[in-house]
């Protein structure tokens, strides 16, 4: 029966080419649309870290001795600009007290720092590169996939030592070799022994570092050193959140010292909810400690948030993204809405024979699965049709020029999607024209032939 | 012929005007908010600038060297620049049309109690070398000026210059000059009097210039003095344009080339490259905007076509018995067309109302501003024209059926 069914459904596709084409048409443009945007929403909300990011969490404490900023002044409000509450770092003094406590399974602090990256012997250089000054637990604590060498000791970062890790890329463009241990990489005026190489590393979203963009397509930071060393080093953090207000000393107004200004962002390993539980104390506890911020009528706070609620507040997704799957959505709506009309008239201009297989015997049922039947080919093939139309339309998302463009493209997780959904909506948009021709009376079509 | 004969065929036979009605709702609902999204994109790019853009360089990729610059070195610029052959004018300024990455906003509250806000150009006669076209009042006067990052005039009431729109908001009816604009929310500062309007001036929030708020902009008679953030306007001769670009380059690099972070460069463009610059990713989403309203016209206008040509081949034979009774071929047409008038008139006033959901509903959840009610009756007219359209050809098909099919058996 089912064959059958198939045969006559694939009967029907080829009767009348013309109309076929168009559902095929709308099916596949009103498909592609959707699967664009979803495709691109896939990719920036997806985990950056999987199966590590649930147990990493920011801890941040609000030590900066100033008054709170002013969000919400009326020129702000009346020009519509909301002040980016920042991104949760804090002060040197603050990661140091918080590092040694050791109170997490693993701790580190991030900062971005910037500074031409010059090869040992002086021959190759490139300039304005991203350093990413942290500890030796960040290593094992993000993943990073180690090729040559090891990664720095604790000791090191204690004895402020220059070493350095480095990624595949940047060894190969300073040294010619993707080999590059042992060899030395000069910032500003230091020398840093290079002890490991990795694979590039750049989650998507970079959450560690969201203030310079959430989303890269050429990687972020190429080069890791214990922050002690790079601080010694004369490198300063890109980017604060706030200064202390005694620090106005006006020739290093520009710079981010740490020892004054919120620059350093401290991840911790918290394995288990009792673990995140014990922490959040340990760090409103750490806060309420500091009681020079009385005088600056601030409360005491803090807080611990996991990567996916960080992201989410941060609201990395740009809100477009997500408004464009709500347009292509009612877009693929209006196409089924027009498909299954085309459908209808289609069917119903066979009435006549489904009049006299009816007449014949045929039950309701089979006549009903036939077209549904018919209905679900046309969609599958329309799918066929919208996957090179997603190809197309990821390419114009990619040609836009954003900072995330680059990431919209076709994973298998939505390869499968796009044949789930055109399934689904065959079915869907089959299912009133196939009941529409099912109820036709066999004796009245009959007759009237 | 009567409605009542059109609305009970439509509901004797109501599957195919259903379908007719719900796509026409559906895209309606699309058109118009599509149509409003790609208003907000283009509002800004089509809003008047009130510069004189044609001889217009903006300086910018200036960042302070670990420190702020010194008013010195921004005054030395400012002469370096100035003798530049073919310069006629430079203004150092913080905050320049079209130059986005330095926003100073202020709140304003004007004596009828209306509340806005706007941008600011802080800067040395702005007004002449941005080549701004005062329609009342005056320019400020030398010592007016502030020196920014400095206590000087603190107390006592700022002079301003405001546009045309601004004078309308604040003041109504009312002449603006003289008047006394009042910061809201800050009591200790004294505020503004307004000094002098402009036609118009284009905000650097481009993102803000929507909706009669593109010329939110004033002008503040502040030199620029110590500051972490420096910009140039300067207006060059129309006849030594190329040249002029090649000289304040060269001026700039030699003035503050070796102050400069390294691989960073000043840049120096005229006003259409920052302008072209800053819309860049407008004018991307505008086509984006604009394929998708086309598609749904295209989607929509098959699926009418398509629907109305089955409907019309199934009523052949009636067609015939109204022919042979004495229907003309222009009745027959009227009928198509007033029967497809009633649906997608009716779809359309679904749609609008579910535009409206639609719109409020991502207002909720995307912070989008409301849909004003002017958009609905354009997405009105235009479901309606293209119904019209669509049903044109078969409902011609069905106006040439000869009466003599009335005879016939199908």
């Amino acid at each position: 029966m089912w064959h059958y069914n198939l045969e006559l459904a694939v009967r029907g596709l080829r009767r009348f080419p013309r109309s076929t084409m168009l559902v095929l048409l709308t099916v596949a443009l009103g498909l592609a649309a959707c699967m664009t945007t979803l495709t691109l929403l896939h990719m920036l909300s997806a985990d950056p870290l999987p199966g590590r990011s649930q147990n990493l969490y920011l801890a941040w404490v609000d030590t900066v001795l100033a008054k709170p900023m002013d969000s919400h002044s009326a020129a702000m409000e009346l020009n519509h600009v909301t002040f980016d509450t920042g991104y949760h770092r804090i002060k040197l003094a603050d990661a140091q007290a918080l590092l040694a406590a050791h109170r997490a399974v693993r701790q580190t602090v991030v900062a971005d720092m910037e500074a031409d990256e010059i090869s040992g012997d002086g021959r190759h250089a490139e300039r304005q590169q991203l350093i990413l000054a942290t500890t030796s637990d960040f290593i094992p604590m993000f993943g990073v996939t180690l090729r040559y060498g090891r990664d720095w000791t604790p000791a090191e970062d204690a004895n402020r030592t220059p070493v350095a890790v480095i990624d595949t890329d940047l060894a190969t463009k300073l040294f010619g070799t993707p080999d590059a241990v042992g060899r030395d990489v000069r910032l500003k005026h230091t020398l840093f022994r290079v002890v490991g190489v990795i694979q590039p590393y750049a989650p998507q979203p970079s959450f560690y570092a969201l203030d310079h963009g959430a989303y890269s397509s050429d990687g972020g930071e190429n080069l890791y050193a214990p922050y002690t060393a790079a601080l010694d080093a004369g490198l300063v953090p890109d980017d604060s959140d706030a200064c202390d207000a005694s620090y106005k000393a006006s020739a290093t107004q520009a710079a981010n010292d740490p020892q004054h200004c919120a620059t350093l962002g401290l991840w911790v390993q918290l394995d288990t909810p009792r673990q995140v539980a014990g922490y959040r104390a340990y760090l409103q506890g750490y806060v309420q400690q500091q009681t020079a911020l009385a005088g600056f009528g601030k409360p005491p706070r803090s807080q611990l948030t996991g990567v996916a609620d960080w992201l989410k507040q941060k609201n990395v997704v740009p809100d477009r993204v997500r408004l464009n799957v709500w347009l292509a959505g009612s877009f693929l709506l209006l196409c089924m809405v027009n498909v299954a009309g085309l459908l209808s008239a289609r069917f119903l201009r066979r009435s006549g024979e489904v009049g006299i297989r009816r007449a014949l015997g045929a039950p309701r049922r089979a006549v009903f699965q036939q077209h549904v039947l018919e209905a679900g080919l046309v969609c599958l093939v329309g799918g066929v049709l919208a996957w090179p139309l997603t190809l197309l339309g990821l390419w114009i998302l990619r040609q836009q020029g954003d900072a995330f463009s680059g990431l919209a493209r076709l994973d298998p997780a939505m390869f499968g999607a796009l044949f789930g959904l055109a399934l689904l909506v065959g079915v869907l948009v089959g299912l009133l024209p196939a009941w529409r021709v099912a109820v036709v009376e066999p004796g009245l079509q009959v007759k009237s032939e | 012929m009567s409605l009542r004969i059109h609305v009970s065929t439509l509901r004797r036979h109501s599957l195919m005007p259903l379908l007719v009605l719900l796509q026409v709702m559906l895209a309606c609902a699309i058109l118009c908010n599509v149509l409003f999204l790609t208003w907000q994109q283009l509002a800004p790019m089509l809003a008047p600038s009130g510069v004189d853009t044609a001889d217009l360089v903006l300086v910018d990729h200036l960042p302070s060297p670990g420190r702020p610059w010194t008013a010195a070195e921004v005054q030395a610029g400012t002469e370096a620049l100035r003798e530049v052959p073919g310069v006629r004018a430079v203004s150092a300024a913080n905050g320049l049309p079209m130059i986005a990455n330095y926003l100073y906003m202020v709140a304003m509250q004007g004596p009828t109690g209306v509340k806005l806000g706007a941008n600011g150009y802080q800067g040395y006669d702005l007004l002449d070398t941005l080549g701004l076209q005062l329609v009342s009042g005056r320019n400020f006067r030398p010592d007016e000026y502030r020196d920014i990052g400095t206590d000087q005039g603190k107390g006592t009431l700022e002079p301003v210059i405001i546009t045309q729109s601004m004078a309308r908001q604040l003041f109504g009816k009312a002449s603006p000059l003289g008047g006394v604009l009042r910061a809201p929310g800050d009591h200790k500062d004294p505020g503004w009097q307004v000094v002098g309007v402009v036609r118009h001036l284009l905000r650097n929030q481009v993102g803000m210039a929507t909706r009669g708020r593109a010329d939110n902009t004033v002008l503040l008679p502040q030199r620029v003095a110590k500051t972490s953030w420096l910009f140039y306007a300067v207006r060059v001769d129309p006849s030594m344009r190329q040249a002029a670009l090649r000289g304040i380059r060269k001026a700039l690099q030699r003035q503050f080339g070796a102050l400069l972070p390294v691989g960073t460069k000043p840049r120096a463009e005229f006003y259409a490259v920052h302008r072209a610059a800053v819309f860049k990713s407008r004018r991307a989403a505008l086509w984006m905007f604009a394929g998708v309203a086309l598609t749904v016209v295209i989607v929509t206008v098959i699926g009418i076509m398509g629907l109305t040509g089955f409907w019309v081949q199934k009523r052949t034979r009636q067609i015939g018995i109204r022919r042979a009774l004495g229907a003309r071929r222009v009745d027959i047409l009227r009928y198509f067309l007033v029967e497809n008038a009633l649906i997608v008139g009716l779809g359309v006033v679904l749609g609008m109302a579910l535009a409206y959901v639609g719109n409020a509903w991502l207002m909720h959840a995307y912070e989008l501003s409301r849909l004003p009610w002017t958009y609905l009756p354009y997405g009105a007219l235009l479901m309606l024209l293209l119904g019209q359209l669509a049903v044109l050809s078969p409902a011609l098909r069905a106006a040439r059926v000869p009466p003599v099919v009335a005879t016939r058996s199908v």
